[in-house]
C-alpha cells in the first residue's frame, strides 16, 4: 500500500520547535512501524533519528507516538495505523527531545530507575545452599520481569503530566519488584525511601499505566501493592499516614466513611495551621449545607457492626 | 426496573445535593430504585482489598439476594465494585474463602452473579439515550458542557470498557447532545482530577484541578459534568485553591450528571440543589432561564 509518513523532525541545532516532514513509501500492510522508518532512513533520508533494537517487541526501545497514540514501533503495523492514507510518527511527549523521535533516556528513565536501586540486597552471611523462592512469588515477580523498560507507563502517567520529578509507574514497577522478592533483605528500607516525596504516594492510581504497559504487567496494581506494605511498616508522610488510619477507622466504626473527620483527622487533630488552613472552605461548605458532620455526629450504617466484625477479622490476620 | 440503589458516601457527606437530584431524575424517568442501607463503604481504592474485597463481597451477596442489578452514582465505587466483582467472580476459591471467612456468620453468601453499573451506563444501556431525548422538555441548548469522566469508570479498559461496550468511551458526550446541550471536547475528560493525591501531594492535585477546568474554559465551556462525586469534590469544591495556587481566574461549575439530565427533564435549578455548590452555578442557570421548561 502507498502511505504518507508525517514525521516529526526536530534538530537541536538548526530547527527550535520541530515539524512534521512527509515521506511517500510503498509497503505491505503488515510491515511495522519500525520497518517503515528503517525504510526511510535507508532509501529517503539518512539523517532520520530514531531508536529501535530487537525488532519483535523485546527491548522497549522503540516506543513513540503512531497516529496520536502511544506505541511500540515494531510492535504496531502500518495497516493498523494507517488513516486516509497517512500515518502520524512522533516522539513521546512528557520527556525532552534529543533528535526527531530520540529523547533524553538518562534524564527521565534510567535516573529514576537508578534511584529505586533496582537490585536485590541479599541478607549477609549468603545461605550455603541455593536461596528458594516459592513458586508462587516467582510466577508473580516473572510477570514483572517481562518489563521491557519500554516507558510507556511513565507516558501515559497522569501525575508525571504536572510533575516530570514524579518517580513514576515504571521505576515503582522496578521497586516492586525487589520489595515483593524474598530474597532481599532491605524491604523497609526501601518502602520508608520509596514514600518520600516524589514517590510512590503521588501516584493517582488512574491505571493509566496499566492501560498502557503492552505487557500486561498493571503497573498500577504493583503501586497498590507497595503501599500496602509501605502502610503496615509506618512508612509514608504524617498525613498520608494519618488519611489512612482515618478512612480505616472511620469505615470499622460506622460502617461508611466519615469525610469531615477524614479531612480533620489527615491534617492531624494538633495540626492548628493545618486545621486553620482548611477553615475557610470548611465555612464555605457550611454556607451551602454541604458540611458533613463528623465523628460522633456522623451516623452508624445499619450493618456497621458486620462491618467491623470484618475489619477485626482483617486486622488479627 | 428496579435496581438495588447503592448511592456510596459522598453523595450523602460531602456531595449532599447529589443524591436527592439522582433520586428524583430517576424517578421522573420511572427508574425504581431500592436503596441499600445496610452496606459498607467500598474503600474507595485507599482501604486494602483484604478488607474491602469482603465488604464489598457482603454488599454484592445482598445485592444477589434482591436479584436485581446494582446502580451506582459514583465513578469510584463503580470501579472499586467492578473490579472487585471481577476478582469474586473468576476465582472461586477466592470468593469461596471469604464467604466461609466474612460471610457465613450473617447468612450471607456470595454466588458470583451481580452485574453492577453506573448511572450513565444505566441512562445508555437500558433506558436508551433516544428515550431520554424524547423527554427531555428544557432542550439545553445554547449551553457548552466539557464531560468529565473519573478515572475509574475507564480503566482498567478491559473491565469498564468490554468488548461490546465501546460506547462507554463516548456516553458522556451523547448524553450532553441528547439533552441537547453542546460538548466542548476536552482532553482531560478521562484523566484523573486530582482527588485521590490531595493528603499526599497539594500541589500535583491542585495543579491537576487547574488543568481539566482550565481547559475546559479554553474550550468554551459553559460548566462541566461528572458522574464521580469525588471528581465534584476536587474541580468544583477546591477549584478556589486550585486558582489561588496557580494565581488564576477558573469560575468554571461543575454539574453532577444528575443535575445536568434533571435540568433537561424540566426540575427546577432549585431542585436539582444548583445553589449548594462551591463555585456558583449561576450563569449556568440564567442560560437556562431563557429556556421555557
Amino acid at each position: 500500500m502507498e502511505v504518507t509518513f508525517k514525521v516529526h523532525r526536530y534538530d537541536p541545532a538548526t530547527n527550535g520547535k520541530g515539524q512534521l516532514q512527509s515521506y511517500m513509501l510503498g509497503i505491505d500492510e503488515d510491515a511495522s512501524i519500525l520497518d517503515a522508518l528503517m525504510r526511510i532512513r535507508e532509501d529517503q533520508d539518512t539523517t532520520l533519528a530514531f531508536r529501535g533494537s530487537c525488532r519483535t517487541g523485546f527491548c522497549g526501545d522503540c516506543t513513540m507516538r503512531i497516529g496520536g497514540k502511544n506505541r511500540i514501533a515494531c510492535s504496531t503495523t502500518v495497516g493498523k495505523s494507517v488513516k486516509d492514507g497517512e500515518v502520524t510518527v512522533e516522539p513521546i511527549r512528557i520527556i525532552n527531545v534529543l533528535k526527531d523521535m530520540v529523547f533524553d533516556a538518562e534524564a527521565m528513565v534510567y535516573q529514576k530507575y537508578r534511584a529505586v536501586e533496582p537490585w536485590i540486597e541479599p541478607s549477609t552471611p549468603l545461605p550455603q545452599e541455593e536461596h528458594l523462592v516459592s513458586n508462587e512469588v516467582i510466577q508473580d515477580l516473572r510477570k514483572v520481569m517481562s518489563c521491557t523498560m519500554c516507558w510507556l507507563c511513565d507516558e501515559g502517567c497522569t501525575t508525571m503530566v504536572v510533575d516530570r520529578k514524579f518517580v513514576g509507574p515504571a521505576a515503582l514497577t522496578k521497586a516492586y519488584r525487589v520489595v515483593a522478592d524474598p530474597r532481599d533483605s532491605k524491604t523497609e528500607e526501601r518502602l520508608h525511601s520509596l514514600s518520600e516525596e516524589k514517590g510512590m504516594w503521588d501516584c493517582c492510581h488512574c491505571y493509566e499505566a496499566t492501560e498502557h504497559c503492552p505487557k500486561g504487567i498493571d503497573p498500577t496494581e504493583r503501586i497498590f501493592a507497595l503501599r500496602n506494605q509501605a502502610i503496615k511498616v509506618g512508612a509514608g508522610s504524617t498525613k498520608v499516614r494519618n488519611h489512612y488510619r482515618s478512612f480505616g477507622a472511620s469505615v470499622k466504626a460506622h460502617g461508611w466513611l466519615d469525610e469531615a473527620r477524614l479531612a480533620i483527622d489527615t491534617e492531624g487533630l494538633t495540626n492548628i495551621r493545618g486545621q486553620l488552613k482548611q477553615l475557610p472552605l470548611a465555612l464555605k461548605a457550611l454556607r451551602r449545607g454541604k458540611l458533613p458532620k463528623p465523628y460522633f455526629l456522623h451516623k452508624k450504617r445499619p450493618g456497621a457492626a458486620n462491618i467491623k466484625r470484618i475489619f477485626k477479622l482483617w486486622e488479627k490476620k | 426496573m428496579t435496581y438495588a440503589f447503592y448511592p456510596g458516601c459522598v453523595s450523602k457527606g460531602g456531595c449532599p445535593e447529589l443524591y436527592p437530584a439522582a433520586v428524583k431524575v430517576a424517578e421522573r424517568l420511572n427508574i425504581q430504585l431500592a436503596e441499600m442501607k445496610d452496606v459498607g463503604c467500598s474503600g474507595a481504592g485507599v482501604l486494602s482489598q483484604e478488607v474491602s474485597d469482603p465488604i464489598n463481597a457482603r454488599t454484592l451477596a445482598k445485592v444477589e439476594q434482591m436479584g436485581m442489578t446494582m446502580m451506582t452514582i459514583c465513578s469510584t465505587c463503580q470501579g472499586v465494585f467492578t473490579q472487585a466483582n471481577h476478582r469474586l467472580k473468576s476465582d472461586p476459591d477466592y470468593r469461596e474463602r471469604i464467604n466461609r471467612e466474612n460471610l457465613a456468620q450473617e447468612g450471607l453468601r456470595y454466588e458470583g452473579t451481580v452485574e453492577i453499573k453506573h448511572f450513565l451506563w444505566i441512562l445508555d444501556e437500558e433506558f436508551g439515550l433516544d428515550k431520554l431525548k424524547e423527554l427531555v422538555v428544557r432542550p439545553l441548548s445554547g449551553l457548552k458542557v466539557a464531560p468529565f469522566y473519573g478515572c475509574y469508570l475507564r480503566r482498567p479498559p478491559e473491565l469498564m470498557v468490554p468488548k461490546g461496550f465501546e460506547r462507554r468511551k463516548s456516553v458522556l458526550e451523547m448524553t450532553i447532545e441528547a439533552l441537547g446541550g453542546e460538548v466542548a471536547n476536552i482532553k482531560g475528560k478521562g484523566k484523573c482530577c486530582g482527588f485521590p493525591i490531595l493528603a499526599s501531594s497539594e500541589e500535583n492535585s491542585l495543579a491537576m484541578c487547574s488543568d481539566h477546568t482550565m481547559e475546559a474554559k479554553e474550550k468554551g465551556a459553559d460548566c462541566m459534568v461528572t458522574p464521580c462525586p469525588l471528581c465534584h469534590l476536587e474541580l468544583d469544591g477546591l477549584q478556589s485553591s486550585a486558582e489561588k495556587h496557580m494565581n488564576e481566574e477558573i469560575d468554571m461549575p461543575i454539574l453532577h450528571l444528575p443535575q445536568l439530565v434533571g435540568l433537561a427533564l424540566g426540575f427546577t435549578p432549585k431542585e436539582m440543589n444548583m445553589h449548594r455548590h462551591m463555585v456558583s452555578t449561576e450563569e449556568v442557570v440564567k442560560k437556562l432561564e431563557g429556556v421555557r421548561a
